[in-house]
């Protein structure tokens, strides 16, 4: 009994005091995903990658936005999403402490804007990623000189910007060709 | 609504007459068992639930609370509703683990009616796939009201353009991407990230000079070799590319 009770003393308590002391996780944990609204393109990347569909994209292009939805209720907490973000806007943290009494609570939404063509006024994708795509360009060495000319074909729809090149080919005396092609 | 207002009454007694003494019935309406597995590391003595006074039992006759776990499927409907229906009124109902929630990863199967709150009024959801002991015993003491709520919903709007900038800035993206393609071959996405950002603030910092010297440095100090291993290969890729933008400017 006094070797029972002496050996039990050296081991010590091994019940963790969770509720009233935070409980140690371990290192790569995989917890609540945290989304970081200031820097998402809106590429849908993480809603691809999804395994459950927890993460959602939906566009609307008569309102035009692009809104971006996940429900926590649903994740599984793989990380693909973490994995595939090329900004690092979702990242998965070690927060574990998720119970909520409503559905609601459950929920992270965001939404962000589109852009509309310049040409034919339709609204077709994120401001942001198109931005994002232009100063990947200028790092990739993009001239000085193009930056005007970049900028306003990304601003371009892909059907203005086709329309556009064939016109331009067009001058070039292969319109017929090109428009005889699509017709 | 004045049912429902008493039981919210009723509710509220319940739980200040249980605080010491919940007895829990787990309702399995077609998981995989892994919440099972988390519930019962939940009762083990390293978490040790039975110190707040609850109990896992065995018939749902003697339950406080019901935890459903597992995506609602067709075949387990009944038994559930039969379940629910045999523990004595008022019960606190909760939601476990991500298909408990929402039918998780199986919500679109075809024989899968979504989580529990598809049949039954749910007090707290717990998601996670599966839960954790520790989120467990938290997602039980909020639904027994011991703990605030720390989840909340949250709506984001863009009102005015922001501007984004890639990861890495002043690194050309070619050579980002490739230096970090290779970390996460090499030692997988949580730590290749890690990895490569290191190397990528050396390259930010300073010319093919600085950033072979410091290279050197962290390989001699670093007493994994494994990682010296990733280095050396980021820093090849980094030479390789520094030696074709050379001979092109030459």
């Amino acid at each position: 009994m006094l070797k029972l009770l002496r050996k039990a003393l050296q081991v010590g308590e091994a019940t963790v005091a969770y509720p009233f002391k935070p409980v140690e996780v371990a290192p790569g944990f995989r917890g609540k995903p945290v989304y970081d609204f200031s820097r998402c393109i809106a590429c849908g990347a993480c809603a691809t990658a999804c395994p459950p569909n927890a993460i959602t994209m939906d566009c609307d292009v008569e309102r035009g936005v692009k809104s971006w939805n996940i429900n926590y209720g649903r994740c599984i907490f793989c990380g693909r999403c973490d994995e595939v973000c090329p900004t690092g806007a979702i990242v998965l943290s070690a927060e574990f402490e998720l119970a909520a009494a409503s559905k609601e609570d459950l929920y992270c939404r965001a939404e962000l804007k589109l852009c509309k063509c310049i040409s034919c006024g339709a609204y077709f994708a994120p401001c942001r990623e198109l931005e994002y795509v232009l100063a990947s360009l200028k790092q990739a060495g993009l001239p000085e000189s193009g930056h005007e000319g970049w900028e306003q074909i990304l601003k371009l729809c892909p059907k203005c910007r086709r329309r556009k090149a064939g016109s331009a080919a067009g001058t070039f005396g292969r319109a017929g060709k090109v428009l005889g092609g699509r017709r | 609504m004045g049912q429902e207002v008493r039981l919210a009454d009723l509710k509220a007694k319940l739980k200040n007459v249980i605080k010491r003494s919940v007895y829990v019935y787990r309702v399995d309406c077609g998981g995989c068992n892994g919440c099972e597995i988390e519930i019962f590391g939940a009762i083990t003595p390293v978490y040790d639930a039975e110190r707040f006074g609850i109990k896992v039992v065995a018939s749902p006759r003697h339950a406080d609370l019901l935890l459903f776990t597992g995506a609602m499927t067709r075949a387990m409907r009944l038994p559930a509703i039969r379940a629910y229906q045999a523990a004595p009124d008022p019960k606190i109902v909760v939601a476990y683990g991500a298909c408990g929630c929402s039918g998780g990863i199986f919500h679109d199967c075809y024989s899968v009616w979504g989580g529990a709150d598809s049949i039954f009024p749910v007090d707290v959801y717990i998601p996670g796939c599966p839960p954790t002991p520790a989120a467990t015993l938290y997602g039980l003491a909020v639904a027994l009201d011991l703990l605030q709520q720390k989840i909340k919903g949250e709506q984001f709007a863009e009102t005015e353009v922001t501007r984004v900038v890639p990861q890495y800035e002043g690194v050309g993206p070619e050579l980002a991407k490739e230096i970090e393609q290779e970390a996460r071959r090499l030692s997988g996405y949580l730590h290749g990230r890690r990895l490569a950002a290191q190397y990528l603030q050396f390259v930010r910092e300073g010319d093919l000079l600085a950033v072979d010297r410091k290279i050197k440095e962290v390989i001699k100090e670093e007493k994994d070799p494994r990682l010296a291993e990733v280095f050396l290969s980021l820093h090849k890729i980094y030479l390789e590319k520094m030696e074709r933008v050379g001979r092109n400017a030459g």
